[in-house]
């Protein structure tokens, strides 16, 4: 009997996937960019599926909102010669499928091993507040660790984009 | 003297007009009643209450408002009503289509002009709607050289993403379309699509014009995104909740806009670049780059954007209103309904109609309906002012405001409601509640 939920499953299922495979193949790069979207739009369903829709939602304005936009940005500026050299070959893209089938294999096995055999489709959607408290007091250390490391690269990305030529000559202000 | 048709004749038109009638009860009786029973014969009717449902006995129902009422009562608080209908996209359309026209006439008695005179004889009422007409009736070009895919669908995602902003807007108690818990993350992650959707149109349009304001859109709207973001959090500090009922719910007795004003400036400013008016119209900047990323779109796509773009525009003044503005607490002005109506029934003349259920919504949704449209309206009007005031600024100027003033802005109302709420004055348990 196929409930619902495994048919929204399946179906976001091959929409990730799909896209996934389109992001990698396709020759044009806007279309990759666009599957690569769709594939983390499929991400964010899955989050809604496992009753997260705090991580879905931030899993759409972080990934799809800011990253793909990015990835866009620099599709379109970046002439193309420049990031897209023919290196094709056969026997890698072999190889790279018979990497991933393996991995997924290993990974199935695992999943499949551990037990964790069903989902649970009707318990309560995750509190987001549960989740902030947990950030403050088990995982501060954590929070600790990603606040710093994010100033730094904020900051470094500062001293980057920092150019002492570019000062305001040419501003009528 | 209309020059559209010279030759007409009033007689002639109302004997075409008879001439319609008379086929269409001719084809009618000869045809279509056949094919009715035909059909009917094949079908199997419901069995209602013991009645079988003819035909017959659904007009007959239809017919009585005391049967109809009970099942129209249903229907409004369906989900397929909630979308279609009232606090989804029709009540939003109908607000969208409303201040296109209230736009052109507001800037032009600022400006001492007229605006729209003719259409509609009456201060030309029709306007909009001869607008849409042509919209309608003219031809979809597409440029040869342009990605179609992209460029079809474009618009359409544009309208859908605005649609699925405005689902989330609540406009009464218990009247919103999609009520999540996440429901300001949500908004977050919605308006995150229009830039994607305003520069992938833009590039596929494979136009010099189109691409710059493409890549314009999407400088403005992530940069004014950051600050939109940060100048609500302050407002999700106080109340404690992302859902956005709960934060209207929480302002019964007084706006967060007393406790957050520099919030609500901070917010109002991203509105106007998020929805590219002026003084943030580069994208569009009609004297530099034609029309922006809109230059390509002709007929129907190009009114699909408009449509797009002035829900858009509700959604984000509902947004305000809910979020500062108390949504649709206000004092009860609405006159209560008169219990004799339900029970002694409506004495209009000779005839008393005694009608069970007539007060389709309550009271205290058509009071909440009527203070939440009063004070969206007031705030699209104040996103109106600005372009029959100001002119456009550079685009140095907008990512300077954009990225430095209203980003530390935003900080300062975050430290505010940090220190109430640690003062023990707002929030559970605090001195005001």
């Amino acid at each position: 009997m196929l409930h619902m939920v495994d048919a929204v499953f399946l179906a976001l299922s091959v929409l990730t996937i799909g896209s996934a495979i389109v992001a990698l193949e396709i020759r044009s790069l806007i279309y990759g960019s666009i599957a690569l979207m769709l594939t983390l739009s499929g991400i964010a369903g899955f989050f809604l599926l496992l009753d997260a829709p705090f991580v879905a939602m931030f899993q759409l304005s972080v990934y799809v909102g800011s990253i793909a936009v990015l990835i866009l940005f620099t599709v379109m500026l970046v002439r193309r010669e420049l990031i897209f050299n023919k290196i094709e070959d056969k026997r890698r893209r072999y190889a790279g499928i018979g990497l991933m089938l393996a991995l997924m294999l290993g990974i199935g096995m695992i999943i499949i091993g551990s037990g964790m055999k069903s989902m649970e489709t009707n318990s309560p959607s995750v509190d987001y507040k549960k989740i902030g408290e947990d950030f403050l007091t088990y995982y501060s250390p954590a929070l600790i660790v990603m606040a710093l490391i994010l100033a730094s690269s904020v900051i470094g990305a500062l001293t980057l984009a920092r150019r002492e030529d570019m000062t305001n000559e040419q501003r009528a202000n | 003297m209309s020059t559209i048709a010279p030759q007409f004749r009033l007689s002639r038109f109302v004997a075409s007009l008879f001439d319609i009638i008379f086929w269409v009860i001719l084809i009618f009786s000869l045809v279509g009643l056949p094919i009715v029973f035909i059909v009917l014969f094949y079908i199997k009717m419901p069995v209602i209450n013991g009645q079988m449902l003819t035909p017959y006995l659904a007009l007959t129902w239809m017919a009585d408002p005391s049967r109809t009422l009970p099942i129209i009562k249903t229907l409004i608080h369906t989900t397929f009503f909630h979308v279609l209908a009232f606090p989804g996209f029709g009540f939003a359309a109908l607000l969208a289509a409303a201040t296109i026209f209230v736009e052109r006439k507001f800037l032009a008695k600022i400006q001492l002009r007229v605006g729209p005179l003719y259409c509609g004889k009456v201060e030309g009422i029709l306007q909009l709607m001869g607008d849409g007409l042509k919209l309608i009736s003219k031809e979809i070009i597409i440029p040869a050289k342009a990605d179609k895919p992209i460029f079809w669908v474009g618009p359409l995602l544009f309208v859908g993403t605005a649609g699925a902003f405005v689902s989330l807007i609540p406009v009464a108690r218990g009247w919103v379309v999609a009520n999540p818990a996440v429901g300001l993350l949500a908004v977050f992650a919605t308006i995150g699509f229009f830039p994607i959707i305003s520069v992938l149109t833009a590039w596929a349009a494979n136009n010099k014009w189109t691409f710059i304001g493409g890549l314009r859109a999407l400088h403005q709207m992530i940069a004014f995104e950051i600050p939109l973001i940060l100048s609500l959090l302050s407002i999700v500090i106080m109340t404690g909740t992302l859902n956005l009922s709960q934060i209207a719910e929480s302002q019964q007795h007084y706006w967060w806009i007393v406790f957050a004003p520099i919030s609500a400036i901070v917010f109002f400013i991203c509105i106007l670049a998020e929805l590219e008016r002026i003084p943030f119209d580069l994208p569009e900047a009609e004297s530099e780059i034609v029309a922006g990323w809109l230059t390509e779109f002709s007929g129907m796509m190009y009114g699909l954007i408009q449509l797009g773009t002035y829900l858009k525009l509700y959604a984000f003044a509902g947004l305000f209103t809910v979020l500062f503005l108390g949504g649709w607490n206000g004092p009860m002005v609405w006159p209560p309904f008169p219990a004799d109506i339900v029970t002694q029934g409506i004495t209009i003349g000779p005839i008393t109609a005694k009608i069970a259920g007539l007060p389709l919504f309550d009271q205290d949704m058509l009071n909440g309906t009527l203070w939440f449209v009063i004070k969206t309206v007031g705030v699209i009007l104040l996103i109106l002012l600005p372009r029959g005031v100001f002119p456009r600024i550079r685009i140095d100027m907008l990512l300077h405001t954009g990225w430095y003033k209203l980003i530390g802005l935003a900080f300062i109302n975050i430290f505010i409601a940090l220190g109430l709420l640690y003062a023990g004055i707002l929030g559970p348990g605090g001195l005001i509640q």
